[in-house]
């Protein structure tokens, strides 16, 4: 991985939430870094990014980092809203037995492209949470919900331990979540 | 005969399963099946039609600006609203930066494994392989130097044994027959093309504000505040970024991406042969001009037969007879009823069977233009410029052919396009008309904000009666329309009619397949097992499910079974 010396004091850092917001818990990295973007302030060297599901297309949004932070649905044996943390290491591995919803193959396929090219990032953590249900235009369920705040707080503990700067505002801001607003569609399941 | 059921197709966007009877070495049936549900709509009706275009640019995570664009342009379609000169200009680049991204991933990170063996790299002479680059190119990345960093680091890829996500691919297969060489000049374009789809999100995230979210985007034109005396707002500096971004974007399309695929073309020129499949085409008109986009850049069209010389011309998106046109038929789909329903009436109510190949097998519909199958994409926009004498189309496709003709010998023609081959041909061609275009929109943009003109937004004023509109873009996967029915400012229909919908289609009412299907029929597959040649076929439409289906089923379970019976 390439580390310059001017950069390690200015890291590029990402706080990335992946998922569709249309698909009910699968939209739980978009809601945890709107809600992290309200919850504490970074210095311009943190972008907080919702990439959506973007499949290989996420490569661009890697590129070049130093630190970076995938928040997203994960399938794991354990109970849904329990709140993960993985390193890159353990998303290669098959003993960890790690799903991001939908979009591993995308994110895989994007560090291994990038590594080779010599433009991955120099850390990946992934701060996941189990889903209890990925519904169409269901919004968020209660038990994911509520352990959103917890995974707002990790995502800064994180950058925390590296020295990366953030703040908790002490007013928060109002987050922009438009996907959950005014009434939920509904919806007929196919059997 | 041997069934081939490849569950999921790889290196596609979203999931994709292909059905193939071979029988004397090539495919006698087929079948596409889209195995989740597509039910995006569902969640626009009874929206504020002013914020359609922010859940519709969810439909995908792909083509996030697609669903964006057409969805503005459906509802000001609706209310007959013409938007500023600026507004078409700011819009047309974030389609080409995004199309041009597009493609690129496509060709080098979705396809070329499927021609490119990258196991016999080792092998290459990267002193012979930068001279023979030099010979088709003045790319900068062809040199010695470069060439051999890239061998080294294939060397250390194989040599620890580890592969990873190269793992899967069919090395050493019989259809495979780059010389090590070339495999060596793709594979550095393929680590290339990472810093250029940087370059080309760029150009969205200055223009969207966001990407790959656009926030832009408005009913009536876009947000995008021009000031030429503010530090905050669209000013000369963002647009000499603009500019700096899209002068080294530009060349990486035009002297590594095309010739890569001339050179692709004149290396497997039996694939000119193979998967014509439904020769009906149709493009819609884009890269408007002016504020009430009535001139165009891109020519629409429609060709029917593979007759180039027959050739419709589609004006502009009022077009009556593409409105009329347009029907979707569920008859072999998982929805319920059996015939043909117009966008503006159409219905999206799940009946799920299990793969039924002689009923329902797919959740994809099928749409047809007066009864017909339609191919889109890259080729329909090329063959459609190219019978109507569009000049940026010839002189990029002709230049493709003299190409491919100086390596290979051989002639080729635009008889030749309608195949596998040409769909690969087509969308380099395309890439390099875009490029040319992306420098031209960035200097009518710029021209217009010096003339003192900042105009970007026309504010929408909704009727309480019921009204209807189309949305046209042509998008990377070929002509995309949105269909809207709104009633007091809220939508009480929203159909998308996507790309992949018109090619993955599964057969209609009078059992006439798709444009997957049809191409796939008399492809070659030396070994079953290992059914590369279809896979060339089927990435050659690059197939991108998300929005033609969803991305996950309706129990929200993944699915994903590699099975090659």
């Amino acid at each position: 991985m390439k580390m310059s010396p001017g950069r390690s004091n200015h890291p590029r850092v990402s706080v990335i939430g992946m998922g569709n917001v249309l698909l009910g818990d699968d939209g739980f990295g978009p809601l945890a870094v709107e809600l992290f973007r309200c919850a504490y302030e970074c210095d311009s060297n943190v972008e907080i990014l919702d990439v959506g599901t973007p499949g290989l297309d996420l490569a661009p949004y890697l590129y070049d980092a130093d630190v970076v932070v995938i928040v997203d649905a994960v399938h794991a044996e354990l109970k849904p809203g329990t709140l993960c943390v993985y390193c890159e290491a353990d998303l290669f591995s098959r003993r960890a037995q790690l799903r991001l919803t939908a979009h591993d193959p995308g994110v895989q396929q994007s560090l291994a492209q990038l590594r080779l090219a010599g433009h991955a990032p120099s850390e990946l953590i992934i701060v996941g949470v189990v889903p209890e249900s990925c519904g169409f235009g269901e919004g968020i369920s209660p038990s994911v919900l509520k352990i959103s705040s917890l995974a707002v707080d990790r995502i800064a503990c994180i950058l925390a331990e590296r020295a990366i700067n953030c703040r908790r505002r002490s007013a928060p801001a109002q987050p922009n979540l438009w996907w959950l607003s005014g009434d939920q569609p509904k919806f007929v399941a196919a059997s | 005969m041997t069934r081939v059921s490849i569950d999921p197709v790889t290196r596609i966007e979203g999931h994709l399963r292909i059905d193939v009877e071979v029988d004397g070495g090539s495919v006698q049936k087929a079948w596409a099946s889209c195995t989740m549900w597509r039910g995006i709509e569902t969640i626009l009706r009874g929206r504020d039609a002013r914020e359609g275009w922010v859940f519709a640019q969810r439909f995908c995570g792909v083509c996030t600006t697609v669903h964006a664009i057409a969805s503005v342009r459906a509802v000001e379609d609706a209310l007959q609203l013409e938007i500023p000169a600026n507004a078409q200009y700011i819009r047309n680049l974030i389609l080409i930066a995004h199309a041009l991204h597009d493609h690129i991933v496509h060709f080098y990170h979705l396809s070329a494994l499927d021609w490119v063996d990258i196991t016999t790299i080792p092998k290459a002479d990267a002193a012979r392989a930068a001279s023979l680059a030099d010979g088709f190119s003045t790319w900068q990345g062809n040199s010695h130097r470069k060439l051999e960093e890239v061998q080294n680091k294939v060397n250390g890829l194989i040599g620890s044994g580890q592969l990873g996500i190269f793992s899967h691919g069919y090395w050493g297969h019989p259809a495979m027959r780059l010389s090590p060489e070339m495999n060596l000049i793709f594979f550095a374009h393929y680590l290339e093309a990472l810093e250029f789809q940087r370059k080309a999100c760029q150009v969205v995230g200055i223009l969207g504000g966001k990407t790959p979210h656009i926030q832009n985007m408005a009913v009536g034109g876009v947000m995008n505040a021009i000031n030429l005396n503010s530090l905050a707002t669209m000013n000369m500096d963002r647009l000499g970024m603009l500019q700096s971004l899209l002068q080294e974007l530009v060349p990486f399309v035009q002297q590594a991406y095309f010739v890569d695929a001339c050179l692709l073309a004149a290396s497997y020129p039996e694939w000119f042969r193979y998967g014509r499949g439904v020769a009906n085409y149709f493009s819609v008109p884009e890269l408007p001009v002016d504020a009430k986009a009535t001139q165009f850049d891109l020519p629409g069209g429609v060709i029917m037969d593979g007759d180039l010389s027959g050739a419709r011309a589609m004006y502009n998106w009022r077009d009556e007879k593409f409105r009329s046109a347009v029907n979707e038929d569920v008859t072999h789909a998982w929805y319920r009823g059996d015939g043909a329903l117009p966008p503006w009436k159409g219905k999206t109510e799940p009946d799920y069977t299990d793969f039924q190949e002689d009923a329902k097998y797919t959740w994809v519909k099928a749409p047809r233009y007066n009864g017909h199958p339609m191919q889109v994409g890259p080729l329909s926009n090329v063959l459609v410029g190219y019978a109507s004498g569009h000049a940026l189309t010839r002189k990029w496709t002709d230049a493709s052919f003299n190409t491919i003709s100086s390596v290979h010998g051989s002639k080729v023609t635009p008889e030749d396009l309608q195949s596998t081959m040409g769909r690969y041909l087509a969308r380099a061609i395309r890439s390099s008309m875009l490029s040319d275009l992306a420098l031209e929109h960035w200097q009518l943009l710029t021209a217009n904000i010096l003339r003192g003109d900042d105009t970007t937004y026309n504010p929408p004023q909704f009727p309480r009666h019921q009204i209807e509109g189309v949305g046209m873009h042509e998008a990377p996967r070929g002509a995309l329309s949105h269909w809207v029915v709104i009633e007091k400012g809220a939508f009480s229909n929203y159909q998308a009619v996507v790309p992949t919908t018109w090619n993955a289609s599964p057969r209609d009412e009078k059992g006439v397949p798709g444009p997957y299907e049809s191409s796939l029929l008399a492809n070659p597959v030396a070994d079953p097992a290992k059914p590369l040649e279809v896979l060339r076929t089927v990435h050659s439409f690059d197939p991108c499910m998300a929005c033609a289906c969803h991305t996950l089923d309706a129990n929200g379970r993944e699915i994903a079974q590699v099975k090659v019976l």
